[in-house]
């Protein structure tokens, strides 16, 4: 323990000890359904700071499409601006309930989110290629973004309930590999390839958290390198997003087009940008500008600077879920808000890759930009959730 | 147990505070970096690189093209226009980017069109291309077709683009001279070309942001207008109408003699220099310049690949020569004109001198005598009769007379040694023998065969100037084709002034010259006599040449005409280049260009404004106009046509007159019999034209009024003459017309006094 430097903490602060080590599911028996504690600041004015800029620049961005394609330039920053403040009523009142509460629907969550992945195929709607969306009428709905917060959910729940033995490859493997395969397996069905990488990253990290062995990481780390080295040696010119991925201009007007556009844009920027709203991008040159790719009408319209403060608000918003999560009163809850924390920081990270060229080309969107009305919704909720869980930090501990 | 328990757990909460320290460490700190790292390599450090990208996708660059000014002739009418037109191109780019369908797009633009289904096709597979043309230079109306089509169905890969197209409402008429325009706006022959600078205007361009689908940004108004500069139009000295007679003239004795190489002249306005027409014939379309004449067309017959292409390409660069001013040839005895010049103006002849022809004369230096065209030799001879009869033994001792020194300067002084200067690329250099040679003593042949026009080689454009000095008072004007150049509103930019070169010869000899050439048309018997118009005072010299070098029986024959003698305004140079010997027609210039030339004049001259003044004996051959006489009584028809010398036959026993023949306003000779039907019908029998070739006047007038047929005359009018015939009629013999058709015959000069030198 001393090695770690965390053993005096822990002495001062027995309450906390014992909060990590008792079962959620043994003391839920108290059934508080609202929570009172003093919720955390710094992640709500985070999370309404991300959320205000977001909403701008939906409207700068989406503007031109809009009123090209539309007619209406305000179209898609006005359903925007609905289901943001439908989110935010979301997020606080998800705040308000205790996560005994919400622990409980972890796995009718992962069930419901199973069954939506096996009718969507059927019922979904497409776009292109894929088949990824349900109609809701007034908008629509991806079950991968609900699938991926049951899988926190139901993940946490099994980590703790099976926390002494995590280390194993019974317990601690197997009941993780199983729902991810099944959920990924499914996914590939549409195919929703970006969905698959978040929601395998997404469940590594909660089973890293949850205890299991490192060996298991150091051995998947280990086979994917290897894998990825050769099937990259082997075919990765075939491949035509590593193809496209190291050379866009192979196929300026096919594959690498979208790329090509949002380099142009992110380039155009430089260090201080066009000026707000003075993107020539996006006027119907950058694809998607108003959706996955609004980082690049960001980049163009705020220049590196601005782009750079942007990344500085979500570096911080994923500090402080960190923060929250550290200093949450039991195991579940920190791993909850990990997990939800570590699934904004993978959304947040592989869109930015994505889009700069990091990263071969998927389709991921910047949570509180990117236009969607029910992932907005959702983005909000499970920011809910953190907050609900910094309700409960001991509060001289969350001063 | 318990404590191990608790250790257990302890372990297990230090774990995941240490894994949860461990993701914020990496998610919160170290993939910022990695992102705020690659995220400068593309924003900031490649910046330029792709903002020039960008602006290049951005911005639109639209020319526009700017009208390309008119050439008018000196009446103001328009000989070369531009008019817009558009381009119709697709992008294959654009049909993959829409996903449009390339088959309904062909099939609908190759009925508009009328261009080939698969050629479309074949252009839509090149998918990496924003810009394939379809079709050029399309009409407005057939535009708005395909403009219609594309709005109908909201096609985005099919683009017009407006172009502009050059018009030749002419067509043929003074191809050579207009030239004709290329791609890209350029002139690339004749006026179009040499005036390029000033047709062709500034096109302008406008610059803008566009969309991706090339409308206006919103709010981003960045727009960069450059104003089109319409070009300059040019007006010509050439008249449309003048150039029209010339060539129809031309073409007329190409037909007539079996020209086999072609024709050319030149009208030229001897007080100024101006050009008022210049001809050669074949002519080309400039609306469609690269197509060759049928006759060409037979010399590709069998030609393939390279060689095809070759022939082609030299037949398209030899129709579109601007002969009279690029080629050069051999004057032969019109040149005679300059060798009486010389010596009237030195005073070393005058027109008491007398000349004897024995048929040859020997030069120093020369081993053979030169010879006369005429063997007999043409005996004793004023000078007059010497120029009339083109005696070439006259001629050198004339020339002896003059000394080589002196003939070498005034050929400098007429400007023979130099480009005249003219207003128009590609004149050609006059050829001729250095001064140390032609002013050896010991030899003089040079200067003998010079003083005859030969051994030497100018260009028809050098010939005219000159003889446009002769006539004009001596001024060596120099030539030009353009009057002025008008900006496009209209004002007059640059004017071309009348520009003399220098004084030649006196105003004295000038007169005295012309009047001696005057004897050469209205001299009866003599060798210009084809070239005689009744009413005008005409002089000329003919000339019939050898062609160096290219067989015995090439002859380039020609007439340079000076009219009014009395106070000379325009002179006319005909060249015909080797009548065909098959025809048996005597080849000279006196039998083949003279009458060309005459009829030449005879358009002109009423055209600018010279009136005829007839003789009394020209007054009895005149053409007259049969008037109007129907419904007048018979009387006083009668006495209408008597009174405009013509008699008068009545058929039918009426009291007024119901029909006519001839028709009332043509033209026929005076003299001629009107019949008029009074009450009887006119009868509408079709007879057989006679032939009339080689008959007198009078045989020819009475062979066709045995017919029923009128006849009209042209050429020469002295009818007395035996000596003078028919040389061609309008109608060909053998075919069948209607009572009454007037046949215009023209009248030649056969005596062989018309015939000179051969060289």
């Amino acid at each position: 323990m001393a090695q770690y430097g965390s053993a005096n903490v822990k002495a001062a602060e027995p309450d906390r000890l014992s909060a990590f080590g008792s079962d959620v599911f043994e003391r839920g028996r108290e059934r508080r359904f609202f929570r009172a504690g003093a919720i955390d600041m710094p992640f709500l004015m985070l999370t309404m700071i991300i959320l205000g800029i977001g909403l701008i620049m939906v409207l700068s961005a989406s503007f031109a499409r809009a009123y090209y394609e539309t007619g209406n330039p305000t179209k898609y920053f006005v359903k925007q601006l609905f289901f943001s403040g439908a989110g935010v009523v979301a997020m606080l009142a998800l705040s308000k309930i205790d996560l005994k509460f919400i622990s409980r629907f972890s796995f009718p969550l992962l069930a419901i989110s199973i069954l939506l992945l096996v009718v969507v195929p059927f019922i979904g709607v497409s776009k292109g290629d894929a088949t990824r969306w349900i109609d809701l009428k007034v908008t629509t709905f991806q079950p991968s973004e609900l699938a991926k917060l049951a899988v926190i959910l139901s993940f946490a729940s099994l980590a703790c309930k099976s926390k002494d033995k995590m280390k194993t490859f019974r317990y601690g493997i197997l009941p993780f590999g199983i729902i991810l395969a099944v959920i990924v397996g499914l996914l590939m069905l549409e195919p929703h390839i970006s969905a698959s990488i978040i929601i395998i990253a997404l469940g590594a990290i909660m089973m890293f958290l949850g205890g299991a062995d490192i060996k298991w990481f150091v051995m998947l780390g280990v086979f994917v390198g290897a894998a990825g080295a050769l099937i990259l040696a082997k075919f990765g010119y075939a491949i035509d997003r590593i193809k496209i991925w190291q050379d866009p201009f192979s196929d300026p007007l096919g594959k690498g087009f979208q790329i090509i556009q949002s380099l142009y844009a992110i380039g155009s920027g430089g260090l201080l940008g066009v000026g707000l709203g003075q993107s020539r991008q996006k006027y119907l040159y950058l694809p998607e500008e108003h959706n996955d790719y609004i980082f690049s009408i960001v980049c163009e319209e705020l220049g590196y600077i601005g782009a750079i403060l942007i990344l500085t608000l979500f570096a911080l918003l994923i500090i402080r879920g960190f923060w929250i999560a550290m200093h949450a009163k039991d195991r579940y809850s920190t791993m909850v808000a990990a997990g939800l924390t570590a699934l904004l920081f993978l959304q947040v990270f592989f869109n930015v890759a994505v889009v700069t060229n990091l990263i071969p080309c998927t389709g991921i969107s910047l949570p509180f930009f990117s236009y969607g009305g029910t992932a907005l919704m959702l983005q909000l909720a499970e920011m809910g959730i953190v907050l609900g869980i910094s309700r409960e930090i001991p509060i001289k501990r969350a001063g | 147990m318990a404590a191990e328990k608790k250790k257990a757990e302890q372990k297990a909460n230090t774990q995941i505070l240490r894994r949860t320290l461990f993701l914020l460490v990496v998610c919160g700190i170290l993939a910022f970096i990695v992102m705020a790292a690659h995220l400068y390599k593309v924003q900031v450090r490649d910046h330029e690189y792709y903002e020039q990208k960008a602006i290049e996708q951005q911005l639109r660059q639209t020319t526009i093209s700017a009208s390309r000014g008119t050439i008018y002739d000196s009446n103001m009418k328009v000989l070369a226009m531009s008019a817009s037109v558009e381009t119709v191109y697709i992008s294959p780019a654009e049909l993959k980017m829409y996903k449009e369908n390339p088959e309904f797009i062909a099939k609908n633009l190759s009925e508009i069109l009328g261009v080939s289904y698969d050629d479309i096709m074949k252009k839509w597979q090149d998918t990496g291309s924003w810009y394939k043309t379809v079709a050029v230079k399309i009409e407005q109306d057939v535009a708005d077709r395909v403009r219609k089509f594309k709005n109908d169905n909201k096609i985005k890969s099919v683009h017009l683009e407006t172009d502009t197209k050059r018009y030749y409402p002419y067509s043929s008429l003074a191809s050579q001279v207009l030239g004709f325009v290329g791609t890209e706006n350029t002139g690339l022959e004749g006026i179009e070309s040499r005036y390029n600078d000033y047709l062709k205007g500034t096109s302008g361009k406008i610059v803008r942001a566009a969309t991706s689908n090339g409308t206006d940004m919103l709010f981003t108004k960045f727009e960069n207008y450059v104003d089109a500069k319409n070009g300059n139009s040019v007006v010509l000295t050439i008249d449309s109408n003048i150039q029209y007679y010339l060539e129809k003239h031309i073409e007329q004795a190409i037909k007539d003699y079996a020209i086999l190489n072609g024709g050319m002249g030149i009208v030229m306005n001897v007080k100024t220099g101006a050009v008022l027409g210049m001809a050669t014939l074949e002519n080309y379309n400039p609306n469609n310049y690269q197509e060759i004449s049928p006759k060409a067309k037979e010399k590709l017959a069998g030609k393939t690949g390279d060689d095809y292409l070759k022939a082609l390409s030299e037949a398209q660069i030899s129709q579109w020569r601007n002969r009279p001013i690029s080629d050069t040839y051999e004057p032969g005895s019109t040149f005679k004109i300059f060798t009486l010049a010389i010596a009237l103006e030195e005073g070393l002849v005058n027109e008491k001198s007398t000349f004897y022809c024995g048929g040859t004369v020997s030069v120093p230096g020369r081993d053979t005598p030169v010879h006369c065209w005429k063997s007999a030799g043409h005996g004793n001879q004023t000078l007059a009769e010497a120029v009339q009869h083109s005696c070439n033994v006259a001629f050198v001792n004339i020339g002896l007379k003059i000394g080589a020194k002196k003939f070498y300067d005034y050929m400098d002084a007429f400007g023979f040694f130099d480009r005249s200067g003219i207003d128009l690329y590609g004149e050609g250099r006059s050829l001729w023998w250095d001064r140390g040679i032609f002013e050896n003593p010991k030899n003089l042949s040079q200067l003998a065969a010079a003083s005859f026009g030969q051994t030497f080689n100018i260009t028809p454009l050098q010939l005219i100037s000159a003889v446009s000095s002769v006539a004009n008072g001596g001024k060596l004007m120099k030539p030009y084709v353009v009057s002025k150049i008008l900006d496009p509103a209209g004002n007059v930019i640059k004017a071309n002034e009348p520009k003399m070169e220098r004084q030649v010869i006196s105003q004295e000899t000038s007169k005295r010259v012309c009047a001696i050439l005057e004897t050469v048309v209205n001299g009866g018997e003599s060798t210009g006599a084809n070239a005689y118009v009744a009413g005008y005072r005409i002089a000329g010299k003919t000339a019939t040449s050898e062609k160096i070098g290219q067989g015995s029986n090439d002859y380039i024959v020609s007439f340079v005409g000076i009219a009014p003698a009395d106070d000379p305004q325009i002179a006319v140079l005909v060249i015909l280049d080797t009548p065909d010997p098959k025809t048996g027609i005597y080849i000279s210039g006196g039998i083949m260009a003279a009458p060309a030339v005459g009829k030449i004049f005879a358009d002109v001259l009423p055209y600018i404004g010279v009136e005829p003044v007839y003789s009394e004996k020209e007054l009895a051959t005149i053409n007259a106009t049969v008037p109007y006489v129907k419904n007048m009584s018979v009387d006083e028809a009668s006495k209408h046509l008597k009174d405009r010398g013509f008699d008068v036959r009545v058929v039918g026993s009426g009291a007024s007159v119901t029909d006519q023949i001839p028709a009332a306003n043509i033209t026929v000779i005076k003299g001629t019999q009107v019949i008029i039907y009074a009450g009887d019908a006119k009868p509408s029998s079709m007879v057989s034209v006679p032939n009339l070739y080689r008959k007198t006047y009078s045989q020819a007038k009475s062979a066709l009024e045995a017919a029923g047929l009128y006849m009209r005359t042209s050429g020469v009018a002295a009818s007395s003459s035996s000596t003078i015939v028919v040389s061609s009629q309008s109608v060909s013999s053998g075919s069948s017309v209607p009572l009454g058709t007037v046949v215009e015959v023209t009248l030649i000069q056969s005596d062989t006094s018309v015939m000179e030198t051969r060289g």
